[in-house]
């Protein structure tokens, strides 16, 4: 089921273009997606360990003002990579390795919502110097490890799992 | 010069890095080199920001402890880099490209060292940066691109 819809989007207008693209665009989109993934990474993991207890002189509210620029990072690389899939569609479905990057993004989505709506006011109103309810700690924890597993996963794809959908 | 770079890379070590049947050599050691890229220069960017002005109810002071994670992050990328250029000593160590990545490091190290002797030689940080402090700070958003750039570059240019 996925390979047809990979070689249909391989053959679709905005795949071809993509592909008949100067030769600069990968390696452009590239530099951004690491651009992107410190950002992400470095702000977020911030928000992670100040929720898991650390930094507790910061108020929660006010590194959440930081989030924003997670969010810039998470854009760009939204952006980037979803231009990396439609031009080689069938290298990155065909990889189980991509999977888990899906995966664990998916992991890290679903944790970021449940932060939101169960957690996101009451930590905000945590004072500085008070310590983080034992919930907020395991969220951050999934959030760190779900980012790394991201991060691993994006990695490896080169070298894990890569060839399985070639030739398609 | 090339002969040493030949040396170090046809080295066992090198060799290891390079050709080693396992994830856990070059594949690793690269995958490890992304992660403190972005202990250092996330953290990097977020006290830039803050001293650009962004974000100012929190207190500068507060970033004291960034410099601990860039610097766990500088010791990884230290490291893992040394092996990535020991395995492709000969490649790389010929690139101008690579230099440009090594000179804007050397560069934002001495940036980041002036910054934090600037802002965080007082107790507590001044709350508005001064004007030495944001052109160190916006020097020091630009080295970091640059060194991102640079190091992806080098799997590109020739």
């Amino acid at each position: 089921m996925l390979l047809p819809f990979a070689s249909w989007l391989h053959n679709t207008s905005i795949s071809l273009a993509l592909q008949r693209q100067v030769a600069w665009l990968w390696p452009f989109c590239e530099t951004l997606h690491f651009a992107g993934l410190a950002l992400l990474l470095g702000v977020a993991g911030m928000f992670d360990l100040r929720l898991m207890g650390f930094m507790k002189r910061v108020p929660i509210s006010v590194v959440k003002e930081f989030m924003p620029w997670a969010l810039v990072g998470f854009s760009l690389n939204l952006i980037t990579g979803i231009i990396f899939v439609v031009s080689q569609p069938a290298q990155y479905f065909g990889n189980p390795t991509w999977w888990v990057k899906v995966m664990f993004l998916i992991i890290a989505g679903l944790n970021a919502f449940i932060f939101e709506t169960a957690y996101g006011r009451r930590a905000a109103a945590l004072p500085a110097g008070e310590d983080t309810p034992t919930p907020l700690k395991i969220i951050a924890a999934v959030s760190l490890i779900s980012w790394a597993g991201v991060l691993w996963a994006g990695r490896m794809l080169p070298f894990l799992g890569a060839g399985v959908g070639a030739g398609l | 010069m090339e002969d040493f770079l030949l040396r170090l890379q046809e080295s066992d070590f090198g060799m290891w890095v390079s050709s080693a049947p396992t994830i856990f050599a070059y594949p690793t050691i690269l995958m490890l080199h992304t992660v403190g890229l972005a202990m250092v220069v996330g953290p990097a960017w977020l006290l830039d920001v803050r001293l650009l002005g962004y974000g100012a109810r929190l207190p500068v002071e507060t970033l004291r402890g960034v410099f601990r994670v860039m610097w766990i992050g500088f010791f990884i990328n230290a490291t893992t880099g040394i092996a990535l250029f020991i395995s492709e000593a000969d490649d790389k160590g010929l690139k101008w490209i690579f230099w440009v990545k090594l000179a804007s490091i050397a560069l934002a190290l001495v940036v980041t060292s002036r910054l934090r002797r600037q802002v965080f030689s007082v107790t507590p940080a001044a709350d508005v940066a001064a004007p030495k402090a944001r052109s160190l700070a916006k020097a020091s958003l630009v080295l970091w691109l640059v060194a991102i750039t640079a190091g992806r570059l080098m799997a590109y240019i020739k």
